[in-house]
C-alpha cells in the first residue's frame, strides 16, 4: 500500500511538472488580457488636464497630451515597480536602462520636480533636447537610445504643446542616475545592447 | 512587464564610442576635431558626409561637409560660406532642424576650431568666399510689402511655397536635395522655422544667394536688390501668431483648422504621424552604423531578439503585395496597430510594437496613417518568420516573465534579416 502510494505520488509530480512546462510552453503572453485593456490602461495612466485654470494653456496641454499618450514616453520613462511599471507614477523615469559597451543611458524623471525631474531645464532645454538630442553641458545622447530624431519631426508647436503638459504633470520626488560616459558602472537589471550583428539568432 | 517599454530600444552609443576613443587621441589631433568627436558625429558621421546613425531620420538631413555647399550663406551661388556663416549658424543653431544653437554650450574658440575644422573636410575652400554687398536695404512699410507681392507672382514663388506662403495651390510638393534626400518647402507664415533666421536681411539674403544643394535658386539675375528688399519684407509680413502667443479662441481656431487640414489630406497628416511615431526606427532595417538602408525605409526585417520569446524581425509596412501591408484590409491594418494581432489571429508582444499606446489614437489618425501606408511605393522584402529560442531557455525565460514577472530584455541588430535570405 506504502509502496503504491509512492509510486502514485511520482506520477503526480511528473504530470504535474510536464504539464506546467507544456502551458508555459504553448501559453501565449497576455493571453488571459484583451488588447484593449493595456490601450485603457494607458489612456487612463495619462493625467488629465482638465484642472488647468488657464484655457490657453489647457487647450495646448490637451495637445501635448495626446501626443505624449500616443507616442507611448512613458513605455521609457515609466518607474518601474516590483511587478512592472507603476502607472500611478506617470513620466517618473528610471524604468528604462540601457547598458552599451560605451554608455549606460537611465530614462528620466520627466515631471516638474524641481530636484529630480524638468523642473530643472527651461522650456528651450528641454526642446533642444527633444529636437537634437543635446544637453545643456554638451552630451549628445544617442539617437537611438532617446528617440530625438523622431521627435524633431515634431512641428515646434507641437514640441511647445509636449513642454506645456509636461509642466503640469504632478512632481514627483524620483532621482534616476546621470549618464555615465565610459561605461564606468553596471547597473543591475540594465537591458544589454549588442550592435555587433553576428550572433543574430542565437540563443544567448 | 514593461508593456510599453522598448519599442525605441536600439544598439547605439556611437557617439559614446566616438567621445572614448577621442579621449585616447586627445594629444594627437586639433582642438576642432575633438570637438567635431564630442558634439557632431551623431547626426554628421565621423567622416562628415552627413551620415551618422540619427541622419536618417530627420528632414532636412544633416549637411554633408565634404562637398562644399551650404544653405545659409552671405555668398555669392558657387561659392563657399564665410567662416562668420558658419560660426553663426553654429552659434545660433538652424532654426527648423536638428541643429542647435552652440552658443550657450561651447566656448567662441571651440565653435572657431570646429568651424576651421569643416571647412578642412571640403576641398571647395580652398577658394576663398566671394561675399555678396548687402546695402542699406528697403525699410518695411505698407507700399514696399504691396511691392514684394508683385514680386512673389512674377517670380512664381507659389510654385513651391503656395499662393499664400502655407503651400496653397503648390504645383511642386516634393523635393528633394542634391543628395536625393526628402525636403519640405518651409510655411512662410511660420518665421521660426526660417533655418537662417527671419529678419528682411536673413531672408533677402537667402533670395540673394540661393541655397546651395535645394531647389531654392539664386535670385539676383532675375530680381533688382530693391525688389528683393520688397519681397523681403513681404515675406516677413505673413509671419502668423505661434501657438505660444495665441489666446484660448485662437488656439480652438488653429487647431480647429489643423483638423480640418487632417481631414482635407489624410496621406500628408499620416506621414507626419508616422514619422513621429516612430515606425521608421523599427520597421527599417539599418547597416552596421545604424543608418537605413536605401531603399529599404519601412521594408522591415530589422532583427530583434526578444527573450525568451525569440527572433523576431519587424514587418514590412510597404504597400508590396506579397511581403507588406498591399494585400490587408484598412481594418486588418488598423487591427495591428492597435490591438496587436495580425490577421492569421497571431497576438504581438505589447513591446516593443506599442499598440497599447497606438490605441489611444483617435480614429480619424489611424486612417490617415492606413492611407499614408498604402502609399508608400512597394519594396519587395520577405520577412523571415521568427524563431524561437533553444527550448529549455525558452522555457526559463517564460517562467521568469511570466511567473516572476521579470522584464525580457530585446536586443536589436544591424543589418536585414529579409534580404539576407533568413535568420
Amino acid at each position: 500500500m506504502k509502496k503504491f502510494l509512492k509510486w502514485a505520488l511520482f506520477v503526480i509530480v511528473v504530470v504535474a511538472t510536464c504539464g506546467f512546462l507544456a502551458f508555459l510552453y504553448f501559453i501565449p503572453p497576455f493571453f488571459l488580457t484583451p488588447p484593449e485593456t493595456f490601450g485603457k490602461a494607458m489612456a487612463d495612466a495619462a493625467p488629465t488636464v482638465a484642472d488647468i485654470a488657464d484655457p490657453a494653456e489647457r487647450a495646448i496641454a490637451e495637445r501635448g497630451r495626446y501626443i505624449v499618450m500616443t507616442t507611448g514616453c512613458n513605455g521609457c520613462h515609466a518607474v518601474v515597480g516590483p511587478r512592472g511599471p507603476d502607472l500611478s507614477k506617470y513620466l517618473g523615469g528610471g524604468g528604462l536602462k540601457i547598458q552599451t559597451p560605451h554608455a549606460t543611458y537611465v530614462s528620466r524623471n520627466l515631471t516638474p520636480d524641481k530636484e529630480t525631474g524638468l523642473a530643472r531645464r527651461t522650456d528651450d532645454e528641454v526642446k533642444r533636447i527633444m529636437r537634437s538630442g543635446t544637453f545643456i553641458d554638451g552630451h549628445v545622447v544617442a539617437g537611438t537610445a532617446m528617440p530625438w530624431p523622431v521627435f524633431s519631426n515634431w512641428t515646434e508647436e507641437d514640441r511647445h504643446a509636449v513642454v506645456v503638459y509636461l509642466r503640469h504633470l504632478k512632481p514627483l520626488r524620483h532621482a534616476t542616475p546621470e549618464p555615465v560616459p565610459g561605461n564606468a558602472i553596471t547597473i543591475p537589471g540594465a537591458v544589454e545592447q549588442d550592435y555587433g550583428g553576428k550572433d543574430y539568432g542565437s540563443s544567448k | 512587464m514593461n508593456v510599453a517599454g522598448y519599442r525605441f530600444v536600439y544598439a547605439a552609443a556611437l557617439l559614446a564610442a566616438a567621445a572614448a576613443s577621442s579621449l585616447a587621441r586627445l594629444q594627437a589631433q586639433p582642438q576642432g576635431k575633438n570637438v567635431y568627436d564630442a558634439h557632431c558625429v551623431e547626426c554628421h558621421g565621423e567622416s562628415g558626409r552627413g551620415d551618422g546613425p540619427s541622419a536618417a531620420y530627420v528632414t532636412p538631413r544633416p549637411r554633408d561637409f565634404t562637398s562644399g555647399k551650404y544653405k545659409i550663406r552671405s555668398t555669392e551661388t558657387g561659392s563657399v560660406p564665410t567662416g562668420d556663416d558658419l560660426m553663426q549658424s553654429v552659434r545660433q543653431g538652424l532654426y527648423g532642424t536638428t541643429m542647435p544653437g552652440w552658443a550657450r554650450i561651447l566656448s567662441d574658440d571651440d565653435i572657431r576650431d570646429v568651424v576651421e575644422y569643416i571647412k578642412g573636410l571640403s576641398p571647395q575652400f580652398a577658394s576663398p568666399p566671394r561675399a555678396v554687398t548687402v546695402g542699406a536695404g528697403v525699410p518695411s512699410s505698407p507700399d514696399s510689402i504691396t511691392r514684394g507681392l508683385q514680386v512673389y507672382d512674377r517670380l512664381q514663388c507659389g510654385k513651391c511655397h503656395g499662393s499664400d506662403g502655407r503651400g496653397t495651390g503648390a504645383v511642386a510638393t516634393a523635393f528633394e536635395d542634391d543628395w536625393k534626400q526628402p525636403l519640405r518647402a518651409p510655411d512662410l507664415t511660420e518665421p521660426w522655422t526660417f533655418h537662417g533666421g527671419a529678419t528682411s536681411r536673413d531672408v533677402f539674403l537667402r533670395f540673394r544667394t540661393g541655397m546651395a544643394g535645394t531647389p531654392m535658386p539664386s535670385f539676383a539675375d532675375a530680381a533688382s536688390e530693391n525688389e528683393m528688399w520688397d519681397l523681403a519684407n513681404y515675406i516677413v509680413s505673413l509671419a502668423r501668431k505661434p501657438i505660444w502667443t495665441m489666446n484660448a479662441d485662437e488656439i480652438k481656431d488653429f487647431y480647429a483648422r489643423q483638423e480640418a487640414d487632417a481631414k482635407a489630406n489624410p496621406v500628408k497628416r499620416g506621414a507626419y504621424l508616422v514619422e513621429t511615431l516612430g515606425c521608421v526606427m523599427c520597421h527599417s532595417p539599418v547597416d552596421e552604423l545604424k543608418r537605413v538602408l536605401p531603399g529599404m525605409r519601412l521594408a522591415g526585417g530589422l532583427p530583434m531578439r526578444i527573450d525568451p520569446f525569440g527572433a523576431y524581425p519587424t514587418g514590412n509596412l510597404t504597400s508590396d503585395r506579397a511581403t507588406g501591408l498591399g494585400d490587408w484590409s484598412d481594418d486588418e491594418i488598423k487591427r495591428a496597430i492597435t490591438k496587436g494581432t495580425l490577421p492569421n489571429g497571431t497576438r504581438l508582444l505589447p513591446f516593443p510594437m506599442d499598440y497599447a499606446s497606438y490605441s489611444t489614437m483617435k480614429p480619424e489618425d489611424l486612417n490617415a496613417i492606413v492611407a499614408y501606408l498604402r502609399t508608400v511605393p512597394p519594396v519587395s522584402n520577405k520577412v523571415p518568420a521568427p524563431r524561437s529560442t533553444f527550448l529549455p531557455l525558452y522555457l526559463w525565460g517564460k517562467f521568469k516573465f511570466l511567473i516572476l514577472g521579470v522584464d525580457p530584455p530585446i536586443v536589436l541588430f544591424s543589418g536585414n534579416a529579409g534580404a539576407k535570405g533568413g535568420l
